[in-house]
């Protein structure tokens, strides 16, 4: 395994950082430089994808599931993870379609949000305070989730007229970049100040990192955990409520997959599902990685059921050069 | 003297009752549902309960193993759809033990190939077996160009599911025999040792001279084997397979683990545990379909039960640890 203290101390001190060429530069940011190189070569290759729309539509498709990762880079820092994210997102896009013909438009998105944060609280308050472990936690939550979100619009899909909540996930500013990828922007600003610049992320790392250790030098690990399952649980219901615009349109299993998806995101850029090190930076580039190769097996008319063999390829293989270079570069 | 027998003994009480957890609430489950559900305690729902949840416990003891090392494998889902079809296929065109020896032999082949990525190519095992989810799922999808395969006029293909030797079912037969293959291996091996010592302590594994890459390569391709057991068990219950099968197996088996006791941070595994989860949840389900209760409050219901189940674990711990305390 990597060793993730060593890299931040790296990073925190930099005592070898003029020494460090343009080569380092390029293996330390491997993961976005492989995302700059693929579109540059895709873009030359390719008419359609070099199409402004396009490249708009690749911002809007990263950034729903984007969303969702940078709640879950901050949840997997602290050694947690949450598999429910696909129940709080359809849950609450229903809450969203129900409440949108009654209430004006912001009062229910507002109500979603807060939907989000609470699940998130509900999920936090059982894994640290029933001490369940977070995998089984979540995924019963999820079950939960859905099946209320079933039970609430018997399977139907719900309808959602609303203009601006449908501008809130089409519409785009200068024709091109896409309201859901300026709000992913904020959120992952939000996140990146709360990790880097609070104690509270000083806190998540600890807590990722040795959370007796954490618990012993005072360190509020239950509160911190629950704090971090909220962020996941508003993120979804943000995410939820920009597709629930684009497709203006909700249902329970609109986002079957998610926490999957969310994860990949988030372990692609670097973060490490042991706990104790990540970036947001690393999350926002998995999210564009994703939608890139989505983007372009679609492009490359690639069938379906080929679209699952290569996207599986093109994750391992991006990854699989990533960890021999820092294997190596240990090594050394 | 005396108080550290006490020690010792109260330890393996604690060890002893992980299991009786959850044993303890399978056996609330089959009470309260003989009450409840009327016909939920006869000889052929008991037996379709069995049969169940066998085929998640098969792949639930491998997943076992690989979350005793601290990881897990998201591929079985998929691996389980495409052994499913090798064998369907392999039964048009040959015998039937040869048809199973492939469809096993594919499943190893594929969990190897998780291997060989996670110690080869040093990529973590969650983006490995979630490529090979991928991968795999799209292969079983394209072999089968979508459609279904039957497995037609082979009798002894479909005993497998509902044959019975000396009154015994088959599946629970496999179940019982992989279960007690697998317990050896894990407690009385020293590759059983080694999958706990990387798990709970990899820094040390190493250190200690255990060959880290080959366990991790055999673990994986002893849960590829595992799915493809539950492969072959599935395609003979359904008699028509496609590359649709399994989806979300990948949670449901890492669930019975980690119910079963078996922790995610590694170091352990505790397959006696697995089996009874697996029964707990096909009786929950079991009990749920003949109360005729509608699919979307079986979600809920199922998710409540996980959280309480594991409550009420939690409170146990809690009870012997403050007794152990008191005893010191």
């Amino acid at each position: 395994m990597k060793t993730p203290e060593k890299t931040d101390l790296r990073k925190i001190d930099a005592p070898e950082g003029r020494q460090r060429g343009f080569a380092d530069l390029v293996l330390r940011y491997y993961i976005q430089v492989l995302l700059v190189v693929a579109v540059v070569i895709l873009s030359m290759v390719n008419a359609n994808f070099r199409r402004p729309a396009n490249y708009s539509n690749i911002l809007l498709q990263a950034s729903f599931t984007g969303i969702g990762a940078a709640g879950m880079t901050l949840l997997i820092i602290t050694g947690a993870f949450d598999l429910s994210v696909a129940g709080i997102l359809g849950f609450g896009g229903i809450v969203l379609a129900l409440l949108s013909p009654v209430l004006p438009p912001l009062v229910a998105v507002l109500a979603t949000l807060l939907l989000g944060v609470a699940l998130g609280l509900l999920n936090g308050f059982v894994v640290t305070k029933m001490r369940i472990p977070a995998f089984i936690a979540t995924l019963g939550m999820m079950n939960v989730y859905l099946g209320v979100a079933f039970i609430v619009t018997k399977g139907q899909v719900l309808g959602i007229s609303s203009g601006l909540l449908r501008a809130l996930g089409t519409d785009s500013l200068f024709g091109f970049l896409p309201i859901p990828f300026l709000i992913m922007i904020v959120v992952y600003v939000l996140c990146s100040l709360f990790l880097g610049r609070t104690v509270y992320g000083r806190y998540l790392r600890a807590i990722g990192s040795s959370e007796t250790a954490s618990r012993s030098v005072g360190i509020p690990v239950d509160w911190i955990k629950i704090v971090c399952f909220m962020i996941v649980g508003v993120c979804t219901a943000i995410a939820g409520v920009l597709l629930s615009g684009e497709l203006s349109s909700a249902n329970a299993i609109m986002a079957s997959g998610y926490e999957l998806n969310a994860i990949a995101i988030v372990v692609v850029g670097g973060t490490s599902l042991k706990g104790g090190s990540g970036t947001l930076f690393g999350s926002f580039t998995g999210a564009l990685f994703f939608a890139v190769i989505n983007n372009a097996l679609n492009i490359f008319g690639v069938g379906a059921y080929w679209q699952y063999v290569v996207s599986g390829l093109l994750l391992i293989s991006a990854v699989g050069i990533d960890a021999i270079r820092s294997y190596l570069r240990g090594a050394d | 003297m005396s108080r550290n027998r006490d020690a010792s003994s109260s330890l393996r009480f604690f060890q002893f009752s992980e299991s009786l957890g959850v044993l303890t609430l399978l056996v609330i489950v089959v009470v309260v549902a003989s009450l409840v559900a009327h016909g939920f305690f006869t000889y052929t729902n008991i037996t379709n309960t069995i049969i169940i949840a066998s085929i998640t416990a098969v792949t639930g003891f491998g997943m076992t193993f690989a979350i005793a090392m601290g990881g897990f494998d998201l591929s079985v889902g998929s691996v389980q759809a495409f052994t499913a079809i090798t064998a369907a296929a392999l039964m048009q065109v040959t015998s039937m033990p040869v048809a199973i020896i492939g469809a096993l032999v594919v499943g190893i082949a594929l969990g190897l190939v998780n291997g060989v990525l996670i110690t080869r190519l040093r990529v973590p095992a969650f983006v490995a077996t979630f490529g090979m989810m991928s991968i795999i799922r799209g292969a079983a999808l394209l072999v089968t160009k979508g459609q279904s395969v039957m497995i037609t006029g082979h009798k002894a293909y479909a005993a497998i599911n509902n044959g019975k030797l000396l009154g015994v079912p088959v599946p629970l037969l496999i179940v019982l025999v992989v279960f007690a293959l697998l317990y050896l291996l894990l407690k009385h091996t020293p590759f059983g040792r080694h999958v706990c010592a990387i798990g709970g302590n990899r820094k040390a594994a190493i250190a200690s001279g255990i060959n880290i890459d080959r366990t991790t390569l055999l673990v994986f391709g002893l849960v590829g084997l595992t799915a493809a057991i539950s492969g072959v068990m599935l395609s003979s219950q359904l008699l028509i397979v496609d590359g649709t099968l399994g989806t979300g197996f990948e949670l449901q088996t890492i669930a019975i683990s980690v119910l079963g006791g078996t922790s995610m941070a590694g170091g352990g595994g505790n397959l006696v545990g697995t089996l009874i989860a697996s029964l707990l949840l096909a009786t929950i389900s079991s009990a749920l379909n003949i109360l005729k209760v509608a699919a979307f409050y079986q979600y809920l219901y199922l998710g409540l039960l996980l959280v309480l189940a594991l409550y009420l674990d939690t409170l146990r711990r809690d009870l012997i640890a403050s007794s152990m305390l008191k005893r010191r």
